[in-house]
């Protein structure tokens, strides 16, 4: 799973590993086999883009099938490989007819059909639930997930969503601006992020401040810390921002908005500015001081670079 | 919404047609429709000149509109992810006149003209020449850049978007040209073919200015006929591109019927 922003490269890194993007430099390997040097369509490798692009003029079997024609795989066989396919994602209903009448979600899982009909040695995926309604997501993802597992197929999914990457990696790379930060499985980048700016995408506060005597200096607060003397940087998540246990930091709430099963709140203290997540029943209202905890066990301190 | 449209294609070009009707039943020296004749009918399908016209016509039509449609596609294929510059540059032509084209063409192709003199002599006589081959050549510089405009107009973003998906699914080249391209260019491609051939084989500006002196083309069979025959002249002209329109019409219904039945199973 490839995480990162907006114009980080993800696509670009897809489109380089399938063929549709010409190299400048370095070379791609699949299964010990270089195929940088192969057209798009001898590399075995079916993408899954953001949109479904399939074909009008060919009906639902023959979108999913278009993998099988490549390799002269008679139309008869072709259709009934699809059928199967088209079975398994959910669409047998819709086999007999054409692609025009599709919804989105529908249309995704005709190219996901149609991608791992054309039995490929790589998966790509390109944020294949972007453009799908955010209530069909969660099962066109166990969809995903569950056929990825049957198949044994490998495969690299891409997205800008954290929460998704984590859902559907099994191991996560952080990408922002062409490099990769951070490798690693769900939990460590959520937790325990090796660059400020890892911590942030995560949606962890950071937090500078100076390490004298095991206690980091904050606003006019010390907090037990961990780690040598000197200035710091700290990560911590906005759910283990503590609101209930009255810590020492004093700080004001600047912005509350209420999130459905949490509020989430901008608390700042001179410069320092972090975001807590709280209980609805539980969140102070804007302007509100609060007095403000930040566990040793919670704060992650980053490492130096 | 459809009707100003119908209603300025019915005065403008029904009319016309109702006009030449009218004028291939009229007795030479007048007399209206109530005293109607196929004088004007029998003269023209009876002259072994206007049956020469008809073919010629056929055959420079067929020549100009096959090879302009091929040329457009290909062009088309490799021109589509140029600039918006090269696109205007290939365009040029389009709005440049046929007869301009034309008077270029004899200045350039003639014996003596300016090739002659630039590259000695040609090895082809393109100007007067019985097969018509210079008015072809005209057709092709005039027509397939009309038809690559209407192709690169289909050939925009979501056609390479298509072709990506076909190509990292195991489609090669002509594969995605065949299941890809073809299918979404082909109804412009005809469409546009259709008006071709239908302008090209009644047009008489270029045949006259680049064409053989016989056989002559069906548009200047029609104005030979109007000037050497001041009596029942304008009625066999209009008996003749009568039966012009005709050939265009039994012509385009015959392609549409073949591309009906070309289309791929699962488009039916």
């Amino acid at each position: 799973m490839i995480v990162g922003p907006s114009g980080a490269g993800k696509t670009t890194l897809l489109r380089a590993i399938s063929g549709l993007q010409v190299l400048d430099q370095g070379r791609i390997f699949v299964g010990g086999k270089r195929i940088d040097q192969l057209p798009a369509h001898k590399r075995n490798c079916a993408v899954v883009f953001q949109e479904p692009r399939l074909l009008a003029h060919l009906d639902l079997l023959d979108n999913v099938g278009i993998g099988l024609l490549a390799r002269g795989v008679p139309r008869k066989e072709r259709r009934l490989r699809a059928a199967a396919l088209i079975e398994e994602v959910g669409l047998g209903a819709f086999a007999g007819g054409g692609v025009k009448g599709l919804s989105g979600g529908e249309q995704q899982r005709t190219a996901l059909a149609r991608a791992l009909c054309a039995e490929p040695q790589l998966l790509l995926l390109d944020e294949p639930l972007s453009a799908v309604d955010p209530n069909r997501r969660s099962s066109l993802m166990e969809l995903i997930l569950k056929l990825q597992s049957d198949r044994q197929v490998t495969t690299i999914s891409v997205t800008h969503d954290r929460a998704e990457a984590s859902e559907m990696g099994q191991r996560i790379a952080l990408m922002i601006e062409g490099h990769v930060l951070q490798s690693a499985e769900p939990e460590a980048l959520f937790e325990r992020p090796e660059t400020e700016r890892a911590a942030r995408f995560f949606g962890m506060n950071v937090i500078r401040g100076e390490v004298g005597g095991g206690r980091l200096r904050l606003v006019d607060s010390e907090i037990p810390v961990s780690g040598p003397d000197g200035d710091a940087v700290f990560a911590i998540r906005p759910e283990s921002v503590d609101l209930s246990s009255g810590g020492g930091l004093e700080m004001t709430v600047v912005e509350s908005v209420y999130l459905g099963s949490y509020v989430r709140l901008r608390l700042r203290a001179g410069q320092t500015e972090i975001e807590s997540h709280v209980r609805p029943r539980e969140a102070p209202t804007s302007g509100a001081t609060v007095r403000v905890s930040l566990p040793e066990s919670r704060l992650w301190r980053i490492p130096e670079r | 919404m459809l009707a100003p449209a119908v209603v300025a294609t019915l005065l403008l070009f029904g009319g016309a047609l109702a006009g030449a009707v009218e004028q291939s039943f009229t007795p030479p020296l007048g007399g209206g429709l109530e005293s109607w004749t196929l004088d004007s009918w029998r003269e023209v399908l009876g002259d072994p000149t206007f049956v020469d016209a008809f073919w010629f016509s056929l055959r420079t039509t067929v020549a100009a509109t096959f090879l302009s449609a091929c040329l457009a596609l290909l062009i088309a294929t490799l021109m589509r992810r140029h600039s918006a510059g090269m696109r205007t540059a290939v365009a040029f032509p389009v709005p440049v006149p046929h007869l301009i084209v034309a008077v270029v063409a004899v200045l350039w192709l003639a014996p003596g003209g300016l090739a002659d003199r630039v590259l000695g002599s040609l090895p082809l006589n393109l100007v007067r020449d019985q097969a018509g081959l210079g008015v072809v050549l005209v057709y092709l510089f005039k027509e397939t850049p009309f038809l690559v405009l209407l192709l690169l107009a289909v050939m925009g973003r979501r056609l390479q978007e298509q072709e990506e998906m076909a190509a990292v699914h195991g489609i090669g080249r002509w594969g995605r040209l065949r299941w890809v391209i073809w299918p979404a260019v082909r109804a412009p491609l005809l469409i546009g073919s259709m008006i071709v051939a239908a302008f090209v084989f009644s047009a008489f500006e270029v045949p006259l200015a680049v064409g053989p002196n016989y056989p002559p083309s069906l548009g200047t069979y029609a104005l030979e006929v109007t000037k050497a025959n001041a009596i029942d002249g304008a009625g066999q002209a209009a008996a003749a591109l009568l039966l012009g329109a005709v050939a265009s019409i039994v012509f385009a219904l015959a392609i549409l019927g073949l591309f009906r039945a070309r289309r791929e199973p699962s488009e039916r």
